[in-house]
């Protein structure tokens, strides 16, 4: 008998402001310990919080971004519990009434094709301190810089249905909340963190097994690395007649398995009630409507709009849309006025090769137009066009390619004298290869063309050399 | 020690000097300690020095408008201040000296003022007669075996002694009134998000203002003007400041005063029902119109309060830990948990451990819609009470007793907590409704100070004690009244 | 007697605080008798849906984001009970480590 998978993820993105969620102190990454700390983020006796505007705005950016409805009024509720990193002895979030219900994820599953996972809620909150237990023996050590950063905290349905699953759904997610510009997303630095949820079920059983809670997962290849295994350890549980209890279990990287928490169960029990240090958090509906109109396209609506308006392919489409400012350089490459599909292939190729290493575009939309353009009219081969990239990474005078094709030489050749030659000293060079050819081996026409346009340094043209080497192989004497 | 207008305008004209404030409040606040009030917890002849030397220079150099020029102000010592510690009365704070100041503290300064000491309290103002500080409890000016009210008992004993002209407590549910009308004197609770609680340590944290005890109206509405306001560290604040001369005695003619027949029980203790007959007496005397009204769920007040201040407190000191600062204690297991188990254990007294645990009980899961919900409702129908009295009654001003008995004596309600908590009965509702409300002398019996109260709609402190400042010109606070 | 020894220590345990056991009985008889008083509340009539009270403005002000953190007159060390590198330290936490 087989089981159907149930999870549910909820993910906590560091809201990408200047100062922290209740305090002006800093949310810089790295900084010394406890050096961006105040009263407020110090859980000091007589300190209050006061909320970050910008916080809010990215949050509600957020929900919108995931079509969630965002509430007019929302209220700050504290969540009780001891914790050496936690300064107040409470965190400040939102419970029963949070910022915004609602919303889905419409992503690509690795199984079941095009789907959407629902949005429960999204709320805003205070991130915690950072506790560190290997440094001093004996001791744990906290740093608060951390402690009052703004998250905002995305809780998906119970609708995802594999590990697999699970990891795309946070693809998606993710890309639309770089899209939206609210938060780094990034797992290293701590500004995106995942929790899941698990159970198993018979297929088409209505009720949901016994869930258990996963954390502790770095990345997303971990998450789905942690869900496979918390699968396979609850159906082996099943299959063999035991039971799964409600449990935390914590994600071992090294180990690939999942070990139970030891927190006591009476620690759950937060006592939550709204923070009497904070009125409503009230927003109208005109500020909402307007955080709605300021969001750029998002990258589902980007791709179909690349595939409808440019003719790219679902592939081409996808890759470009990963990143919102990838998507953006392409169009302007094409906005200024290059081939879309030659556009494509040379952002997917040249372009993100040298991309992936800095974040930045090292050549101008308008320069890879212009070369794209070159290619074209036929100025420069795609070989010497390559050549051409190069140099205009390193050229930071933003010269027109064209000129600088023109100073590197590489404009190409299709004065037949020369062409003739540079055929010429190619089979003079390779005197057996020519014998081959001639002896019924076609293929090595390519090799030919190969060594002539290296002999050229990139500037002949392919297209003229053919019919050259053709002649010339042809001619017996 | 004199009036607060009249040592500012004799600091500000330059007629004396802040040193000489200060040596003087120096002088009555060692003889106050010698007398054993154990009303003060720090002070410094030193750093008074040091402040009202800043004063002086301040009017040397040309500083006109200093309203507490040279005015010695006391602060509960629940109030932040950077050079002496903040004890909130608790072993667990013992020793720990705020990094940062208390937003009333910046403004009593800049205004002139000095700050003369720290006082006593209830630990973490928990409590009703300042029995339960860790430093042991303040004794009535009139009586040492008396209780001088609580949780501001310290402040209210300082003022009631002449030590200081004003000083400042904090009202969670009655703090600063029902001591003041033990003592005798004027105490003042403005309305809640009138005066900025950055910087007063929280213990409810929806009920908690930084309140003003005077010897007399006027005194206590100069202090309360400087204070109050917007400020950007608390969410909670409004822009509202009080205008200076609030407390400008107004003729009382057309004032509609309602009585609220449910303040006014037949077991009240016969002083206290006294004290108010005179007040109604010199209010109609005065002119104005005192109506009967009705607040019907008056009884509901304590119990509402006892569920809500222990619930936010039970969270508010959660931060108290032993991990960053304050007392630790290691506990006999040598982990984490030992130690907070250690030090909040026997850091915290027995009635604040007594409220945390209460409070932690009724937001506890199963517990929180029958408590903490519930009560936040009631809390509800209690304000509704206040505005049908002020809207449909059409009464400017409620007047009531403040406290059911005048002073009780030490011990007398320490065994039974709820016992103590009924000494709120007639307070606790006007700070969950968050009004302003106060309490002034209206005369002693058996000797004894008996006060009366005035509540009025939210924001509506300057009509309050313009009618207090009025009354008070007649009431003769001083006199038996029996 | 609404409370029994096993609430007050469950309770205990959630706040934090020792309960000794030569005090727990007294605890259970003061903490019965106040949860016994606020039980009146549930007498009184308020709706299941009537609103919470709040005090204070009913939106909350939002601050500007700005790195403008309130100044500290004496650094974290000086209010630490235990601090080294820049650290606040603390026992290993035990049961609560892997949080």
């Amino acid at each position: 008998m087989s089981w159907e998978t149930v999870i549910g993820l909820e993910v906590h993105v560091q809201l990408k402001t200047r100062s922290k969620m209740f305090c002006g102190c800093s949310t810089a990454f790295g900084d010394p310990p406890n050096t961006n700390v105040c009263p407020v983020c110090l859980g000091l006796p007589g300190a209050l919080p006061v909320p970050n505007a910008e916080a809010i705005r990215l949050a509600t950016r957020a929900a919108i971004a995931l079509g969630a409805a965002v509430h007019p009024a929302s209220v700050f509720a504290r969540k009780n519990y001891f914790y050496p990193d936690l300064p107040k002895g409470y965190q400040i979030t939102q419970f029963d009434q949070p910022l915004s219900t609602g919303g889905e994820v419409v992503f690509d599953s690795p199984e079941r094709g095009r789907i959407a996972c629902s949005i429960t809620r999204l709320h805003v909150e205070e991130d915690a301190g950072k506790s560190l237990h290997d440094r001093y023996p004996g001791k744990t050590a906290i740093d608060l810089n951390r402690a009052g950063v703004p998250l905002a905290e995305i809780v998906s349905g119970a609708d995802l249905r594999s590990p697999a699953e699970a990891r795309s759904y946070l693809t998606a997610l993710k890309q639309i909340l770089m899209y939206a510009g609210v938060s780094d997303c990034s797992m290293e630095k701590g500004s995106l963190r995942v929790d899941a949820n698990l159970s198993v079920r018979r297929p088409g059983a209505e009720q949901l097994g016994t869930k258990t809670e996963i954390k502790n997962m770095n990345s997303f290849a971990n998450v789905e690395r942690a869900l496979e295994a918390e699968r396979l350890r609850q159906v082996a549980l099943l299959d063999s007649g035991g039971r799964v209890d409600q449990v935390t279990l914590l994600f071992n990287a090294a180990t690939g398995q999942v070990r139970p928490s030891r927190s006591k169960e009476e620690s759950h029990d937060y006592r939550y009630f709204p923070d009497p240090d904070l009125p409503p958090l009230v927003l109208a509906s005109r500020w909402i409507d307007e955080q709605g109109a300021a969001l750029p396209e998002l990258p589902e609506a980007r791709r179909g709009r690349l595939i409808a308006m440019y003719g790219l392919s679902t592939y081409h489409a996808q890759e470009l849309t990963l990143e919102r400012s990838v998507a953006d350089y392409f169009e302007s490459v094409v906005g200024a006025g290059a081939d879309p599909k030659a556009a494509a292939g040379w952002v997917l190729g040249d372009v993100m090769a040298g991309y992936n290493a800095d974040g930045h575009f090292a050549v101008g939309p308008e320069q890879l137009a212009e070369l794209i353009g070159a290619i074209g009219d036929g100025t420069v081969s795609h070989q010497a066009a390559k050549q051409v990239f190069v140099a205009l990474k390193g050229d930071v005078t933003m010269t027109s390619p064209r000129a600088l094709a023109v100073t590197l030489g590489l404009v190409q050749v299709q004065d037949s004298t020369a062409l003739e030659r540079w055929v010429d000293e190619v089979l003079a060079a390779f005197p057996s290869e020519v014998l081959r050819f001639r002896g019924g081996e076609t293929k090595l026409l390519g090799f030919f063309v190969g060594q002539v346009m290296r002999r050229s340094g990139g500037k002949a043209d392919p297209k003229g050399v053919q019919p050259v080497l053709q002649a010339k192989l042809g001619n017996q004497d | 020690m004199n009036a607060v207008a009249t040592i500012a305008n004799a600091v500000g004209s330059g007629r004396t000097s802040a040193a000489s404030a200060a040596r003087e409040v120096t002088r009555l606040l060692a003889d106050a300690d010698a007398r054993g009030l154990n009303a003060t917890l720090h002070w410094s002849a030193t750093q008074v020095a040091r402040e009202a030397e800043e004063v002086d220079g301040r009017i040397r150099a040309g500083a006109a408008d200093l309203p507490l020029a040279g005015v010695p102000v006391a602060l509960k010592d629940n109030i932040v201040t950077t050079e002496a510690p903040t004890t909130c009365g608790s072993r667990i704070l013992e020793r720990y000296v705020s990094p940062f100041e208390a937003t009333v503290v910046t403004r009593l300064r800049a205004a002139g003022a000095l700050i003369a000491a720290k006082t006593n309290l209830d630990e973490f103002a928990m409590g009703s007669s300042t029995e339960h500080s860790a430093f042991g409890r303040v004794r009535h000016p009139m009586d040492p075996d008396l209780v001088p009210g609580g949780s501001s008992g310290g402040s209210a004993a300082l003022v009631a002694a002449g030590v200081v002209p004003a000083a400042l407590g904090s009202e969670t549910g009655g703090s600063v009134r029902q001591p003041a009308s033990f003592c005798g004197i004027v105490g003042v609770k403005p309305t809640y998000g009138r005066v900025s609680r950055y910087g007063l340590v929280a213990f409810g944290s929806s009920l908690d203002c930084i309140s003003v005890f005077g010897r007399s109206v006027d005194d206590a509405a100069r202090v309360l003007a400087v204070i109050s306001g917007l400020d950007s560290h608390d969410a909670t604040t409004v822009d509202a400041p009080l205008p200076p001369a609030a407390a400008e005695a107004r003729p009382l003619a057309g004032l509609r005063i309602g009585l609220p027949r449910e303040y006014l029980p037949d077991d009240l203790h016969p002083g206290v029902r006294a004290g108010v007959d005179r007040a109604i007496a010199r209010l109609r005397a005065l002119g104005a119109i005192v109506v009967p009204v009705s607040l019907p769920h008056t009884a509901y007040a304590v119990p509402t309060y006892y569920v809500l201040a222990p619930a936010e407190a039970a969270s508010n000191l959660a931060r108290y830990d032993g991990a960053r600062y304050g007392s630790r204690k290691t506990g006999t297991a040598g982990d984490l948990r030992g130690l907070y188990r250690a030090t909040r254990g026997q850091g915290f007294g027995p009635e604040v451990r007594r409220r945390i645990l209460v409070g932690t009980y009724v937001l506890s899961a199963g517990y929180y819609d029958a408590y903490y919900r519930k009560a936040q409702q009631v809390r509800n129908l209690l304000a509704a009470d206040f505005s049908r009295a002020f809207r449909e009654d059409r009464v400017d001003l409620l007047l009531t007793p403040t406290t059911p008995t005048p002073a009780f004596r030490a011990g007398e309600k320490t065994a039974d907590p709820v016992a103590m908590y009924l000494a709120d009965i007639f307070v606790c509702g006007a700070s969950l409704a968050g009004l302003p409300a106060m309490s002034l002398p209206a005369g002693r019996s058996d000797g004894l100070p008996v006060g009366v109260q005035l509540i009025a709609p939210a924001f509506g402190e300057t009509r309050m004690l313009q009618a207090a400042a009025a009354l008070e010109a007649v009431l003769r606070g001083d006199e038996e009244v029996r | 007697m609404s409370i029994g020894s096993k609430d007050v220590l469950h309770v205990a345990a959630l706040a934090e605080l020792d309960v000794p056991a030569s005090e727990l009985q007294a605890l259970v008889e003061q903490l019965g008798r106040i949860v016994d008083y606020v039980a009146q509340l549930n007498a009184v009539p308020a709706g299941e849906q009537a609103a919470p009270f709040l005090a204070g403005p009913h939106a909350a002000p939002l601050r500007e984001d700005e790195i403008r953190p309130a100044p500290l007159a004496r650094g974290p060390d000086a209010i630490a009970p235990e601090f080294r590198d820049g650290l606040f330290l603390v026992p290993r936490l035990g049961a609560m480590e892997d949080e």
